[in-house]
């Protein structure tokens, strides 16, 4: 049999090794299986993936579950300002009841978890540090997800919309200040020759977004014992690499931005604390207005620890 | 079946689609639909209208009517010929000043069009009649314009190159940049070829007479082009001056060519406005049109894996880099004699610019050379939108004579592609220059 | 030669009333697609605006202008099939003789027909599934998405019945015009 994989990035980038090596694994495997990768969004564009999955047209997808969040506003919570703190923080919330629910609404559209993963993001500033909430007054920022540009506008940011690939030219020719997304998109957009400033994620850090791998459910139970173990034992393999790489990732990030001459600056305890509160007045409150069952779902994550 | 063969099947299916003269982008959707249904089941074909959606669901997009409509707007005054007779009574001392003025409009008028057919009717309506009134040769009165007007697709803005950042993520800006000055070696070229014909036809004695204008007729009609150049700067410095995005910038454009056209050229009737944003209208539905389409064929290109398999394929070929340049050149030739630009760009960028960048290329130079291979397939038959303009303004003129007086600006072409091969620096100093080195080949 | 014109040549050609009626309706949506492109164009620079000169946020234009440019072109669709502006291939039918000329251009006509209703047809499945789902864009607007969905079905659908009536009026033009 033949699975289709597709995800959006390069043949560089940490998510598309897990696929490779789920891949590799299930190959070796020998089980008459075998998975094409679709880099690159060669298949399907980033937003576009998970209805497919859903109807089995798509087979596998490494996908920003938040993405989805037009369809499952719940899993907007998937990337909400400091619910996560670090990467092992992260990784107890894999295991958690939270996690539980949110599986329990994928499968009802058919969805499973293959491999979980979060990775973590940063702030930059074209001309200033970005620490705490008064850093960002008046700067024109871009800001990756929802729930970050509620939060940014309620601390008194400017909002901008615009493709993560127009963020260089943005702040190259002013018309943006400042950006807050992913480590490795701080890396593979060569942001460090405009941001002067940078805040990586550290021992606390606000934006952390969970990215799995997921499969179509009824796809994964249509395979052969063989075949499902061997998926499950590719899937197990790279779920360590990504937690690892993902810790790599944010030290790396910061390396680069010293070693291109930007000024690199810590979150701190209060600095993380104000976020939050700002964040509950705008973002978390936005989210349980939208979600009937809201409340219950972020005590189930704000229970982890 | 493997997908290379598949590959050939699915080529040869959309010729013969094509060439029974079916809407392009009806011929692409059929193509890519009947080998959906074959290879993915029929019930794949539900995925037809996400495909389309997705494609044209692209903030970026939005500049191709913007930049339309800039081009339309000025085209529908007289603009076009105060900027040549201005151009002309400045070139006094240049022989041929005529061919040499409109030649020059266009390459202006480029700079304010994402274009190519309305930069052609623009200068052409009054270029081309004034040109043969003077006695240029019919060949050369014709070509001049038509190969003139392609420029609108490589002197920014650009509505090709827009689609080419957008199809492999490279920036706009930088785009944009790469094309001026392959952009003023191309209307160089022209500009030469043109003499020398008009010289060669023996009509050299009266076209190529100087006439000499008096200072007061030369400030006459500078009040009429300094908007021209206002318009550029001001376009230019939203672009690159911090105020909009380059997908933005069209916008602010669009509007500031339409109080020229209004404010300058006393374009106050309703009708006429609404002439223009009909025009823009017809052409950007036309090229949006063949963009959503062009999605659903990539997408089963993709899907069948015909895609990742030739550019395996190509990139396994052991041939050196200049010859592979050449093979890519004769592919996205041909592509172009049957294929409107958007099209070409939107299905082979994505395969062809892994493979050219692994050669060695730059991806900047690259987006040039296709731009200009997407400029001879406008004035080559069968799909040469800028031969059928030419002979809808110049209807006397027969087909024949605007296509034989193209042949030597399609040589033209081709030559500036040598050249921007042996010296890539045309392409890439500007962009450099202005925005510092590309971001990691990208 | 090849047939796209933006410079236009309208023949009026000998219509039923049936046909002028279609006409008329793909007029109207084209008249819509120009509208909303001027609409695009007029958000663009107040965006522009408002960020450049007031320092404010931006959440709702980009995504409403890329919204306007999709309905734009679909409902641009059925007007610039009316006005003869869809470029093609006219190579081989222009080799031909008269007749089968004519013949050649009732099957591409009909093919397209078939092509357009396939994808009115699932366009409209897509709407529904949208418009039953309350599915939203997921963004800071959050707009439903059946709304711009809408554009797909109405569009195609209307091209559709352009293409019908092109294909009656080859097969059977009315009397005055054999
Ligand atoms: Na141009
Ligand atoms: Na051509």
């Amino acid at each position: 049999a033949e699975l289709k994989l597709s995800h959006q990035w390069s043949t560089s980038d940490v998510r598309h090794k897990i696929a490779e090596i789920v891949a590799e694994e299930v190959a070796a495997a020998d089980v008459d299986l075998e998975i094409k990768i679709y880099p690159s969004k060669s298949l399907f564009k980033p937003r576009e993936q998970y209805r497919p999955l859903s109807t089995g047209r798509l087979d596998m997808t490494v996908f920003p579950l938040s993405y989805a969040g037009g369809e499952r506003p719940e899993y907007n919570l998937t990337l909400m300002p400091g619910l996560v703190k670090n990467h092992d923080h992260a990784a107890r919330l894999n295991e958690s009841a939270f996690m539980d629910e949110i599986e329990a609404l994928m499968a009802e559209d058919d969805v499973m978890v293959l491999v979980h993963g979060y990775l973590a993001g940063g702030f930059g500033g074209k001309d200033r540090c970005i620490t705490s909430p008064d850093d960002v007054q008046g700067m024109q920022t871009r800001a990756a997800g929802k729930a970050f540009e509620q939060m940014l506008a309620a601390a008194g940011a400017s909002i901008a919309s615009m493709a993560s690939s127009e963020i260089y030219t943005a702040m190259q020719t002013g018309v943006l200040d400042a950006a807050n997304t992913s480590s490795s998109s701080f890396v593979s957009y060569r942001l460090y020759e405009q941001i002067s400033c940078y805040t990586p994620a550290g021992d606390v850090a606000l934006w952390f977004m969970y990215q799995p791998m997921l499969m179509n459910k009824s796809t994964f139970e249509g395979l052969t014992p063989e075949q499902q173990a061997a998926l499950r034992a590719g899937a197990a393999k790279a779920e360590a690499y990504y937690l690892e790489e993902a810790k790599k990732a944010d030290a790396e990030s910061a390396r680069v931005f010293e070693e291109n001459g930007a000024e690199i600056v810590q979150m701190s305890q209060e600095d993380f604390d104000a976020w939050r509160a700002i964040a509950k007045e705008s973002s978390y409150k936005a989210f349980l207005e939208s979600v009937p069952d809201g409340q219950r779902l972020l005590d189930l994550a704000l229970a982890v620890e | 079946m493997d997908p290379l063969t598949l590959g050939a099947f699915v080529a040869i299916a959309t010729v013969l689609i094509l060439v029974a003269g079916i809407p392009v982008a009806v011929g692409l959707l059929i193509t890519a639909s009947a080998f959906i249904a074959i290879f993915d089941g029929p019930g794949a074909l539900e995925e037809l209208p996400y495909k389309f959606f997705s494609q044209l669901d692209n903030f970026a997009l939005l500049s191709i009517p913007m930049f339309v409509i800039m081009g339309a707007a000025i085209a529908s005054t007289r603009a076009g010929a105060d900027l040549y007779e201005a151009l002309e009574r400045w070139l006094t001392r240049v022989p041929g000043g005529l061919v040499i003025s409109n030649l020059g409009a266009c390459a202006l008028f480029a700079a304010m069009s994402g274009s190519s057919p309305a930069t052609c009717a623009a200068i052409g309506k009054m270029g081309i009649p004034e040109m043969r009134r003077r006695g240029f040769p019919d060949g050369v009165a014709a070509g001049s314009i038509a190969a003139g007007g392609t420029l609108g697709i490589l002197i920014p803005p650009s509505v090709t190159m827009i689609v080419y950042g957008i199809a492999t993520d490279t920036s706009i800006g930088r785009l944009f940049l790469a094309g001026v000055l392959p952009g003023l070696l191309l209307v160089g070229l022209f500009m030469v070829w043109s003499l020398y014909a008009t010289w060669a036809a023996g009509q050299g004695g009266e076209a190529l007479t100087r006439r000499i204008y008096s200072r007061a007729e030369k400030f006459e009609v500078l009040p009429r082009v300094l908007p021209f150049l206002a318009i550029i700067l001001a376009v230019l410095f939203v672009l690159y001056g911090g105020v909009a995005t380059p997908s933005e910038t069209a916008a602010p454009g669009a509007l500031l060519c339409v109080l020229f056209a209004v404010v300058i050229y006393r374009m106050y009737s309703f009708t006429a406005i609404w002439g223009v944003l009909r025009d823009s209208t017809r052409e950007s539905v036309m090229i949006l049109f063949i963009i959503g389409a062009a999605g659903v064929y990539s997408y089963m290109l993709s899907s069948l894996f015909i895609t990742q398999e030739i550019a395996a394929w190509i990139g396994s070929l052991e041939i050196g880099r200049w010859w592979l340049m050449g093979v890519i050149n004769l592919f996205l030739l041909v592509a172009g004699f049957f294929l409107p630009p958007v099209a070409v760009i939107l299905m082979a960028a994505p395969i062809l610019l892994p493979i050219v960048t692994t050669a060695g290329f730059d991806p900047y130079w690259f987006a040039v050379v296709l731009t200009i291979n997407m400029e001879i397939g406008l004035i080559s038959p069968p799909v040469g939108l800028n031969l059928y303009v030419i002979n809808g303004i110049a209807p006397d003129i027969s087909l024949r004579t605007i296509l034989v007086g193209s042949v030597p600006y399609v040589l033209c072409m081709v030559l500036a592609i040598v050249i921007l091969c042996a010296f890539p620096g045309l392409a890439t100093w500007l962009p450099d220059l202005v925005m510092g080195p590309a971001i990691g080949g990208i | 030669m090849s047939h796209a014109l933006p410079t236009g040549t309208d023949k009026p050609r000998p219509e039923t009333r049936l046909q002028r009626l279609v006409g008329a309706l793909s007029t109207v949506s084209g008249v819509c697609s120009a509208t909303m492109i001027a609409a695009a164009v007029l958000i663009t620079c107040q965006m522009v605006v408002v960020r450049y000169v007031l320092n404010g946020s931006t959440i709702w234009q980009t995504e409403a202008v890329t919204y306007l440019m999709i309905a734009a072109t679909l409902l641009g669709l059925p007007y610039v099939q009316r006005r003869r502006g869809h470029v093609q291939v006219d190579l081989i039918p222009e080799m031909l003789p008269r007749g089968a000329r004519r013949v050649l251009a009732a099957i591409t006509l009909a093919l397209a027909v078939a092509m357009i209703g396939l994808m009115a047809w699932h366009s409209y499945d897509v709407w529904k599934l949208h418009f039953d789902r309350g599915w939203r864009s997921g963004t800071a607007w959050d707009v439903k998405l059946w709304v711009p969905y809408l554009a797909m079905p109405v569009g195609f659908g209307l091209y559709l019945l352009q293409l019908i009536a092109d294909f009656a009026a080859e097969i059977a033009p009315p009397p005055e015009a054999r």
